[in-house]
């Protein structure tokens, strides 16, 4: 920790969440516990084909079953496409519009192909089974080279060769840098489709007035998304829609930053019964609605003699399944937060292939990308060092980024709270690293090792990035009780944001962090915000809060003023009083200003009507709508000793430390949740899991976690020891900057570089499993 | 099946009636213990045709009773209540059981019953190989009245047992042990919630020279289609005086009995190695216990 960090009373204290208690008993107002009165089930029904041409639908059967009020067919539904990511324009021209609510042309099995409304889930279900679909089957493709290869089937018109996006990137002469090069390394690594398990399913209840106006309650990421993204494929005005911000979400982990298929269909049955109707998603369906992208990358690096970057080259590729979805923005995030910028190199050249496949769709998940280039880069950083005997830790302070250097990404901005340095060397210091022993030596039948993997370059936010939204507002209202209320379209996602922003608003109006309450919210009622995603709430959120909350208490500070007898400029807030700063004596509660504030002209008192002040009427309310003011970027490190059973090939996670320069520490326990939350994802996504396919049909085998394996508190090391840097962020509210993907991003990496440091036996395909460590052994 | 299209719920108040129901509906009834399998089967199209539930919750069946001869475990005596009786936790001889009832996360010990453990004859749970090596039978009430059957010769196939159709399992009988007996389990698994990748149990009495007299070598978790006894390690083993080598030879020797399926969770050749890493291990932890380790 610095001294340079700003002086706080409420900021840095591990305060109770303020949904701690509720969450813990039940939490009641989780999006899935929403019913109305008169509430319909619907269900929807899939295409057991990967690729088909629907010829005809008989639902007579069922729309007769009783208890069914409403069955929705393809030619029931606008044939509007669209884009369904919510943190981008409908029709933003980087992003590929190609999905339509319902169509009659299926390109995945699970593709949904009708609905049914029904009075009870059940009745639905039940009439899923009455419906009859004739499909025309088409060749089907499930492989992202294969779907290049001439002759594949065509999945979209106009996609040639399958290929949704294809950016290239270039900085210097690569193809000249690398004749230059000592030595040329290259590699393939591989990373699997993935979900991220929130614990919520994917649920809405939607209700439509006689006004053909939607009210839309929804476990999702982003407001204004839904509003926007809904109204454009229903075709209606966005004011004839308003979505309920809930009071906090079953997780989210970039999993609910789409319109799935159930608002829009919900909302078109609703619309269509005039009764509420309600979609609830099972975990296979889940698992088939949004995943992290698998992505090959093919990655050559060009080293000097004394252990420089001097050129890199790579090619990725993507599958993005059956539609372009999230596939056309995270393949870029993927190349330059993920291989470009992370260490400085003058000459660069990066390809990207967003590919169409008959596979299921991809989405957002935590670090968009970054994940499957940090598998690439880190795995391979070792290698080189293995080869040329450099030690991984010195070799990447030698090539990294410093404070003060231009930013990468936004060459305008600098890296001013830049700690890399500082998060490399306590964390190797912490981990023992200068004792690590070489590759494979440690005896006996389980060996031990240690690893690295770092994230040297992220965002705090998408300022700078093409397309994406990136501002927020805030609502700060001050209560005749002392108190005030916070109103955002912030999302919280389980990952503390009500108690951060409840906390940077506390700090700036002088009151205590449970002072503050994260009120109600709706798209009709608070101004337009951008997800919670990108690590972005703390900074770009906080920074609206903040400004909010400055300006309430500037109006309180004028109010107190003219009772006061005092300049504003010369009042402070603090305990619950506004005082004269340097006079104790002189000073009113924050009670008796906005008392005071609210309170008829004329009051009666002992000697009659007596009239105040017209000027300090109002209520004591601050109000933002901004972008933030830059993008700054965090470092990441992460070390991970594991022990690998040379006989099964089972790994062991003993111990993590983990180092973030995140600038301003606002919560301390909720900063390392975000941690140890991180690592699990990231060791599952490391070890275990998979999201497996029929290879004859794509179909989703992974029905539920019988299938799927994610670790379990079992699991997880004892211990995971978080050292945060406080560096100070110039532009951030208080010095902060983000924290959250990097800690899944980093994992594994890490945890690769440490089962090769224990026994030699690097696996350049995840997950890591038993049986591959076991071939590298050469066991099986 | 899906749960929502089930016909009809049955909790009859004695095993007469559970019979007649089984005689009345057939293939389309299936006995419900704890339940804590059914989603895991319809969920994958493995209960077709199923559309009736005979819940026997009601039948009692929930005791475990300790005689002279041995441990009389009732069907619906749930495997949290198995593990809490203090020969199983104690005896080294059982210590293959005590071993298996630690692997199940809390959710299941609470709600999975011992008599639905072993007639679901899923390969994968841990119960049945332990059961296998310290040499359980089961009991049973049908049309022609009760039966005990070998616990080896229950299993007949995948999701498959011996039980006649109008026949169902009342409860699991264990001798008591001879002196000088130990045994020990262990468990492949990627998850603490996970079914068994591989999993083995081993059991042995020696006597008082130090060789194995009797031995029971049991795998389980999809080295074949059933939970299995080995033979081959079995009688390497008996006769044989303990040594730091002889495990190895043992875990080598199940090979000859097993035959490894394939599937989304372990190769073949990865269950194959595995049955003998695990083995070894199950018997190494059973000599330990033999020696006064626990």
């Amino acid at each position: 920790m610095t001294s340079s960090t700003t002086s706080t009373t409420v900021l840095g204290k591990s305060v109770q969440r303020p949904d701690a208690l509720d969450k813990v008993t039940g939490g009641k107002h989780y999006p899935v516990n929403v019913t109305l009165p008169g509430m319909l089930h619907a269900k929807l029904l899939r295409s057991p084909y990967p690729h088909a041409r629907i010829t005809g639908i008989d639902a007579s059967a069922a729309a007769k079953l009783p208890g069914v009020k409403a069955v929705l067919l393809p030619q029931d539904v606008p044939q509007r496409k669209y884009c369904p990511v919510y943190f981008v324009p409908t029709l933003a021209p980087s992003m590929v519009q190609d999905m339509l609510i319902m169509s009659d042309t299926v390109r995945y099995a699970g593709q949904p192909v009708a609905a049914v409304a029904a009075t009870t889930a059940a009745i639905a279900e039940q009439a899923l089974e009455l419906i009859e679909v004739d499909y025309e089957e088409l060749p089907a493709v499930f492989d992202a080279d294969a779907a290049m290869a001439e002759g594949a089937p065509q999945i979209h018109e106009g996609a040639e060769n399958n290929i949704a996006v294809n950016p290239v990137v270039a900085f210097g002469d690569a193809e000249a840098a690398f004749e230059k090069a000592d030595h040329i390394f290259e590699g393939v690594y591989e990373t699997q489709r993935v979900h991220t398990c929130y614990m919520e399913p994917r649920v809405c209840v939607v209700d439509s007035d006689t006004g053909g106006n939607l009210t839309v309650h929804s476990s999702m990421q982003h407001l204004f998304g839904l509003r926007e993204k809904l109204a454009f494929v229903l075709g209606m005005p966005e004011s004839k829609v308003r979505v309920i911000k809930p009071a906090y979400i079953g997780g989210g982990f970039g999993g609910k930053l789409d319109i799935g298929y159930i608002e829009p269909v919900a909302a078109l049955l609703s619309l269509k019964t005039g009764r509420p109707v309600r979609i609830e998603q099972t975990r296979y369906e889940d698992f088939i609605s949004t995943t992290r992208n698998p992505i090959r990358v093919y990655l050559k690096t060009g080293i000097s003699k004394d252990g420089r970057f001097v050129a890199r080259y790579a090619e990725s590729t993507l599958d993005c399944g059956a539609h372009a979805t999230h596939g056309a923005e995270v393949i870029n995030v993927h190349g330059m937060f993920g291989i470009l910028l992370t260490y400085p190199c003058p000459d660069q050249h990066w390809e990207g292939k967003t590919v169409y496949t008959n596979n299921m769709i991809g989405g957002g998940y935590r670090g968009y990308g970054s994940p499957q280039g940090a598998f690439a880069v880190e795995s391979q950083i070792d290698e080189i060092c293995e080869e040329l005997g450099f030690d991984p830790v010195e070799f990447r302070l030698k090539n990294s980024y410093h404070q003060g250097d231009p930013h990468p990404f936004n060459p305008q901005a600098k890296l001013d709270s830049y700690r890399f340095q500082d998060c490399l060397t306590q964390a190797a210091e912490r981990i023992g690293w200068s004792s690590r022993k070489a590759a494979g030596s440690d005896q006996g039948v389980k060996k031990r090792g240690i690893g690295l993997g770092c994230q040297p370059i992220w965002v705090s936010g998408c300022v700078g990035f093409p397309d994406i939204y990136e501002h927020s507002g805030a609502i700060v209202k001050l209560n005749r009780d002392g108190t005030a209320d916070l109103s955002t379209a912030a999302v919280d996602l389980g990952s503390g944001q009500i108690t951060t922003l409840c906390m940077i608003a506390a700090e700036e109006l002088g009151l205590e962090a449970d002072q503050v309450r994260m009120t109600y919210a709706d798209t009709d009622t608070v101004p337009f915000d951008a997800p919670s995603h990108a690590s972005r709430v703390t900074y770009s959120s906080g920074n609206a809060v903040k400004a909010a909350a400055g300006q309430a208490r500037q109006r309180l500070l004028e109010v107190a003023g003219g009772l006061l007898e005092a300049s504003p400029d010369d009042l402070e807030v603090c305990e619950g009083m506004v005082r004269v700063k340097g006079s104790p004596d002189s000073q009113i509660s924050v009670v008796d200003v906005v008392t005071r504030a609210e309170s008829p002209f004329v009051v009666m008192t002992e000697e009659g009507p007596q009239p105040t002040n017209l000027e300090e009427k109002g209520t004591i309310i601050g109000l933002s709508s901004m972008a933030p003011p830059a993008n700054p970027s965090p470092a990441t490190v992460e070390f991970v000793e594991v022990e690998v059973d040379t006989e099964t090939g089972q790994v062991k996670i003993l111990r993590v430390v983990f180092a973030h320069d995140l600038g301003k520490l606002i919560h301390p326990a909720g900063a390392e949740g975000q941690v140890e939350g991180g690592f699990q994802q990231g060791m599952g996504y490391a070890l275990m899991e998979n999201l497996l396919f029929d290879p004859d049909s794509g179909a989703c085998l992974s029905s539920d976690f019988l299938d799927y394996k994610m670790p379990t508190a079992v699991e997880m090391p004892p211990k995971i020891e978080s050292i945060f840097i406080e560096s100070n962020e110039p532009t951030g509210p208080f010095g902060a900057k983000s924290l959250s993907e990097p800690c899944v991003t980093v994992p594994a990496p890490a945890i690769a570089n440490a089962i090769y440091n224990a026994v030699g036996v690097r696996v350049r395909e995840l997950p890591i499993t038993p049986e591959k460590i076991l071939a590298g052994l050469g066991k099986l | 099946m899906s749960l929502t299209t089930l016909e009809n719920y049955f909790l009859p108040g004695s095993g007469g009636e559970v019979v007649q129901l089984l005689q009345e509906y057939g293939e389309r009834a299936m006995i419900l213990a704890g339940g804590s399998f059914v989603h895991g089967l319809a969920a994958r199209n493995l209960l077709p045709g199923v559309d009736v539930f005979i819940d026997i919750q009601k039948l009692g069946l929930a005791d475990i009773v300790a005689g002279s001869g041995g441990l009389e475990i009732g069907a619906m005596a749930r495997l949290a209540d198995l593990a809490s009786v203090s020969e199983i936790r104690e005896d080294a001889a059982w210590g293959a059981l005590s071993d298996a009832l630690r692997c199940p996360p809390v959710q299941i010990m609470n709600t999975a019953t011992v008599g639905g453990n072993i007639a679901a004859a899923c390969p994968y749970f841990d119960l049945p190989t332990a059961f296998l090596a310290i040499g359980a039978s089961v009991r049973t009430e049908g049309s022609s009245g009760s039966r005990e059957i070998d616990l080896e010769d229950f299993f007949t196939g995948l999701f498959e047992n011996s039980l006649a159709q109008e026949e169902f399992l009342t409860g699991v009988a264990l001798s008591r042990p001879e002196p000088g007996s130990a045994s020990a389990f262990v468990k492949l698994e990627t998850n603490a919630n996970d079914l068994a990748i591989v999993n083995a149990a081993v059991h042995m009495t020696v006597d008082e020279s130090g060789a194995c007299q009797a031995a029971r070598v049991a795998l389980g978790g999809g080295v074949n289609e059933i939970p299995l006894r080995s033979a081959a390690a079995e009688k390497l083993l008996t006769g044989q005086v303990i040594t730091d080598e002889l495990p190895a030879k043992v875990g080598q020797a199940v090979q000859a009995d097993i035959s490894p399926m394939a599937d989304h969770r372990a190769s073949a050749e990865y269950r194959s190695a595995m049955a003998s890493v695990l083995t070894e291990r199950a018997l190494r932890s059973a000599i330990a216990r033999m020696t006064g380790g626990n």
